[in-house]
């Protein structure tokens, strides 16, 4: 797109200024006005009745039919674009993992208390509060207009995911800053009930990226929706688990220290449950995943899946040697865990640009629904399926409106 | 048409405000784009610059974006459409036989091939079906009832007024992105100088002072009609059995006038007759609000999964506890 656009001003206010308005005089009478859009009547060219444009009574059901008709009808040569691209870049991308890999270490503080290993617990509490610090930035910096990054408290919603992660990103980071306080000021036991608390916020901050992609038109998103939160999460504890033990070796944690052994297992555990719902999530995907293969989420994908196959295979190395192989494992699958978020943001956006693939994907979204709807011999599933979903519909209303006065 | 706003929606209500929206009737429609220049004017959009020639039917402007509100589709089509063919049919009808003379040089290679075909005549069904044809749509956001970008939007810049269109507060919104992503339509978009998002507002400042917005105002067609929605379906059906009745069979609605279980995204505010399957528009066969279609399951699949990693974490260590303790290592806890 070229730059000439900017050198145009608006007639009225500044480019990028805020654009509300208000009748200058409210009530007062426009010009031309007509009450119940008059005006809009006179230009109803085909109402006269003399031109025979909607002359014709439709049958019952013949629009229905032809609508039908014509959006199931083959079609050969389909022209996009038909969604945009994701904007979300590398900020988000990185915002992903940096959150993961502060719930997962919370997860490991809460596991350390609960294995009574207060003062690995901590550590992990304070990677934890390191990890999501520079979280707030990262976003900001990715809104278009930064300065208002307030807005996205301004109002509780539970439909937007965006909006309760959010939330849940504050509330994450002020537990957490709590916690770490209470480590400092030498109130344990304070620190470990608001540790806990911690770690229920980090089952939601790590998993709730993966539903803010499933919420979006993008079909390799969408099309992974039960996929992505459970796949971001292993992630999440798989470098939560990696960072804590990095920084617990770094502290002096003796070689032969369980929590040393359960982190190890933890993140080789949680790769490769990434590992394998990745790998189910591209057979669901189907032509969806097409995107995960080629160009740059595709580089981004295959170094990833390269760097847990070299970190496994270093851990199995370690066993005889020692640990700086184990150390050097955990800083792969950190960078691993990246990458994957990485593959899996840009992915979206190649995936977004396939027309072909949207299209498809459209289709039989709408054979799917079709189907479903008129092969169900029992009417009594689908009756129980619209039951739940209203019922579900109707709760969150009720929990929405409570929590909205 | 009773398709009120959930409660959950940020909307404004007045009593006795009805549900207004756009019929886009693209059988009349000239491809003239009065009706983005237009708009341009009056919302006072930025030009998207001269490129010209983006590779896509003589169309410079491309696509929807958040300084292009109304967009004007030119679709090229390869195969001849229903319409194409009802015209070759009533040129036979009017024509002998449909047989004209041949004429030498001026016409590509179907019309030759058509010529060789019968020496010295072409056959006009013939040659109009392998021409092709142009069709135009003029595109624009759908006010979906089920609106996408709506449900995403996390500070509420999106709202749903009275004439339950969807408007973009320009005021609020800070430019996150989310919408964009979120509309199964390629509607919304985010401007890169502006940093804010921008769709179609139904020129919701026109409507309150009982004008029109101004793309249905300027269409000289009245390819784009404005009104009440429940009048505009009404018309809308009566035009696609009009255009039966004139043997255009392919003649349908995209967004209105469907059985529930076909509707797109609950039911669009502004919908179309279009003569193609929806593809050759650019337009999806299937839409709703991605939100609402997903938001359920993938929350419970995320959540479920983050308990269990924070149970599977807990019980690594208990194992790594016990196996600590029964090799009497150098365990401190």
């Amino acid at each position: 797109m070229s730059d000439e656009r900017e050198d145009i001003q608006p007639a009225l206010g500044t480019r990028g200024g805020p654009a509300s308005w208000s009748p200058a005089e409210p009530g007062a009478p426009v010009e031309l006005a007509r009450p119940d859009f008059g005006d809009a009547r006179w230009s109803y060219l085909y109402k006269t009745g003399d031109t025979g444009y909607a002359d014709a009574e439709p049958a019952p059901g013949q629009v229905a039919g032809a609508n039908r008709r014509m959006r199931d009808a083959p079609v050969s040569d389909i022209n996009g674009p038909f969604i945009h691209a994701p904007l979300w870049g590398w900020e988000v991308a990185t915002y992903f993992w940096l959150g993961g890999t502060a719930s997962g270490s919370a997860f490991v503080a809460l596991a350390c208390d609960a294995a009574g290993d207060h003062r690995s617990a901590a550590i992990a509490r304070k990677v934890a509060l390191g990890a999501v610090a520079p979280a707030p930035a990262l976003l900001i910096a990715d809104l278009g207009r930064p300065e208002r990054f307030l807005n996205m408290t301004r109002i509780f919603k539970p439909r937007s995911p965006m909006n309760t992660g959010a939330w849940c990103l504050v509330a994450f980071s002020g537990s957490g800053a709590l916690a770490v306080g209470c480590d400092l000021i030498g109130r344990p036991k304070a620190a470990r009930t608001l540790g806990a608390l911690t770690a229920l916020f980090g089952t939601y901050l790590g998993s709730y990226t993966g539903v803010l992609l499933a919420c979006s038109a993008v079909p390799l998103w969408s099309g992974a929706r039960t996929i992505l939160g459970p796949a971001f999460i292993a992630t999440a504890t798989a470098t939560g688990a990696a960072a804590t033990r990095l920084v617990l070796v770094a502290s002096g944690l003796p070689h032969e220290h369980p929590t040393r052994s359960a982190l190890g297992a933890i993140e080789t555990g949680a790769m490769l449950t990434e590992l394998s719902i990745s790998r189910l999530g591209e057979r669901r995907l189907g032509d969806a995943a097409d995107a995960l293969d080629r160009g740059r989420a595709g580089l981004y994908f295959r170094t990833a899946k390269s760097l847990v196959a070299l970190g496994l295979s270093l851990r199995l190395v370690a066993r005889r040697t020692g640990s700086r192989e184990h150390d050097l494992a955990s800083v792969v699958y950190l960078t691993a865990g990246l990458l994957f978020r990485f593959a899996w943001v840009y992915g979206g956006h190649d995936s977004a640009r396939d027309d072909k693939v949207v299209a498809a994907v459209a289709r039989h979204t709408r054979e799917r629904r079709a189907t479903s709807l008129r092969r169900s011999v029992l009417p009594l599933p689908d009756v129980l399926r619209r039951g739940y979903g209203e019922a579900v519909r109707v709760t969150s209303l009720a929990i929405e409106r409570r929590l909205r006065r | 048409m009773s398709t009120s706003a959930p409660d959950t929606e940020i909307a404004i209500h007045r009593a006795g405000a009805q549900r207004m929206g756009f019929f886009t009737d693209t059988s009349v429609c000239i491809g003239c784009k009065a009706c983005e220049v237009a708009c341009k004017q009056w919302n006072d959009l930025p030009a998207d610059g001269s490129q010209s020639g983006k590779g896509v039917s003589y169309d410079h402007t491309g696509d929807l974006s958040a300084s292009t509100w109304r967009h004007v589709r030119f679709v090229e089509l390869f195969e001849p459409s229903p319409q194409l063919r009802e015209e070759a049919r009533r040129a036979l009808d009017a024509g002998a036989g449909g047989k004209l003379p041949a004429i030498p040089a001026a016409g590509g290679p179907d019309l030759v091939d058509s010529a060789q075909a019968a020496p010295g005549l072409v056959d006009v069904a013939d040659a109009v079906g392998k021409m092709g044809d142009w069709v135009f749509m003029s595109d624009v956001c759908k006010h979906c009832t089920n609106a996408g970008c709506l449900d995403a939007c996390p500070t509420g810049a999106l709202i749903r007024t009275e004439y339950q269109t969807v408007v973009l507060q320009p005021d609020v919104c800070n430019g996150c992105g989310y919408c964009v992503t979120a509309c199964p339509f390629g509607v919304v978009d985010r401007d890169h100088v502006d940093g804010r998002a921008g769709k179609c507002t139904l020129c919701y400042d026109r409507l309150e002072d009982g004008l029109e917005p101004a793309c249905a105002k300027s269409c000289p067609t009245d390819s784009i009609q404005f009104g009440p929605h429940e009048e505009l379906v009404e018309i809308a059906t009566r035009r696609v059995a009009e255009l039966h009745e004139r043997g255009i069979e392919g003649a349908y609605l995209y967004g209105a006038g469907d059985e529930p279980e076909d509707e797109l995204a609950g039911g669009l505010g502004s919908f179309f007759l279009l003569t193609e399957p929806p593809e050759r528009y650019g337009l999806p066969a299937h839409a709703d609000s991605p939100v609402q279609e997903n938001v359920v399951p993938a929350t419970l699949a995320a959540v479920g999964a983050g308990l269990l990693a924070s149970a599977g974490t807990v019980v690594a260590f208990a194992i790594a506890a016990r196996r600590g303790r029964r090799q009497g290592g150098a365990s401190t806890w």
